[in-house]
């Protein structure tokens, strides 16, 4: 009875009222931008893994950091305490758990990293398959970067070569913009505890974001 | 598959002119069938004489609107990545009251003049030109400008996380001011017909 009615309403009015029918319905079908339960492809998963593409290395963020460039997000997924005690400069604070609730946009380039690769990985899971983009792993984590970028250790022997003079004095300049120092004696690394550099010298000069050319789109 | 394409991957940017390049023809196509093309059909819009452009803008505002959400809702689009601009209050609004004023005064906006002249008009030509020195004017102005352009910037903002309601709820409410849009747009167009037959005597 009431759909013969409908029928024989004018196109418009079907249309009107077809219109507010969706709205209604709208109301009670929550945020669309908002869902929890999501698809996932594992074949485009597994074929990501294949390259190791979605790895990036200390000494090339370490490059990045110094350049001041600023086109991606570092993450620090361990918890607030060992954040607030040391962190590489321009990272931020997001544990896995808050990973998705946060302001990490799905076409932006992340980069993250922790203790160890196993909790980075995860989040590069769950973040990959709610269809993040450029979700990358600092390989090594945190004790990498440690290793190779604040305290390194020099590969001189006896008789340096020129190359490898030039190639410490790299490894010094950028262990010490970092506040760490390069260790010139293997054994005594080994032994000695290495204290982790204070963060606010490093830190501070970039934290200030530059504003790179943005990628202008629309009409 | 997951929309929008061409942010997931799907296709690279070469691919993406050619998609670019059959869409457009196909936007034009209809603006030209919806009377977009004609001076005289868009600025009747201003005197409420004929509301045919109003009428199909707004169902083109209602069907994308009703189709993002429920794609989006369904899990075939990502709404997160379809772009939208950041607000910057007081400059927009400066910049569409100056859009506003050409638009009555020329008869079209940037899209429909290019759509006026595959078809030829010669009001449109200008039109264009004028709007191309403009951009060139406010390029030339721009570094003294950079301040005010930038100003009251408010990022990526929507309706719905701008005033904390429901995706839903904002939705109806454009349905609304569609119909009701509608309604008030027949009344206007009967208003004005009698009012012109009248006059002619």
């Amino acid at each position: 009875m009431i759909l013969k009615s409908f029928a024989e309403l004018p196109a418009r009015k079907r249309l009107g009222i077809i219109a507010v029918l969706l709205g209604v319905i709208s109301i009670f079908a929550g945020d669309p931008t908002n869902n929890a339960s999501t698809m996932v492809n594992i074949k485009e998963i597994s074929l990501l893994t294949k390259d190791n593409i979605s790895s990036i290395q200390v000494d090339n963020l370490a490059d990045w950091i110094i350049k001041g460039r600023y086109d991606y997000r570092l993450v620090d997924l361990r918890n607030e305490e060992k954040f607030l005690k040391y962190r590489i400069p321009s990272a931020e604070n997001i544990p896995v758990n808050q990973l998705l609730e946060s302001d990490l946009a799905k076409n932006e380039k992340i980069i993250l990293y922790s203790d160890n690769d196993i909790e980075s990985s995860q989040a590069w899971f769950i973040l990959t398959s709610n269809k993040y983009k450029g979700v990358n792993v600092l390989q090594g984590g945190i004790e990498n970067w440690k290793q190779k970028i604040l305290f390194p250790v020099c590969v001189c022997g006896e008789n340096p070569t020129p190359e490898q003079l030039h190639k410490h004095d790299k490894v010094a300049e950028i262990s010490k913009f970092f506040g760490g120092k390069i260790q010139t004696d293997k054994i005594a690394t080994s032994s000695k505890k290495l204290e982790m550099p204070e963060i606010a010298l490093p830190a501070t000069i970039n934290l200030k974001k530059t504003s790179g050319k943005k990628k202008r789109e629309g009409c | 598959m997951t929309a929008p394409f061409f942010k997931f991957g799907y296709f690279n940017d070469e691919v993406s002119l050619i998609v670019a390049f059959v869409i457009g023809i196909f936007f034009g196509l209809v603006l030209e069938k919806g009377g977009f093309g004609s001076a005289r059909m868009l600025a009747a819009q201003f005197y409420f004489t004929d509301m045919r452009v109003f009428k199909v803008m707004f169902s083109a505002i209602v069907t994308a609107m009703i189709g993002l959400f429920y794609f989006s809702w369904i899990g075939i689009l990502d709404l997160t990545l379809v772009y939208y601009g950041d607000t910057y209050l007081i400059p927009q609004l400066l910049g569409g009251l100056i859009l506003g004023f050409g638009f009555v005064i020329g008869g079209y906006c940037p899209g429909t003049s290019a759509v006026a002249i595959s078809t030829g008009r010669i009001d449109a030509i200008f039109y264009a030109l004028g709007g191309m020195f403009g951009i060139f004017v406010f390029g030339e102005m721009f570094p003294y400008i950079t301040d005010f352009f930038y100003s009251t910037a408010m990022g990526r903002l929507n309706l719905p996380t701008f005033l904390g309601i429901n995706y839903g709820f904002i939705m109806l409410v454009v349905i609304f001011m569609a119909i009701g849009g509608f309604t008030a747009a027949e009344w206007a167009e009967k208003y004005m017909a009698g009012k012109q037959s009248k006059s002619r005597g």
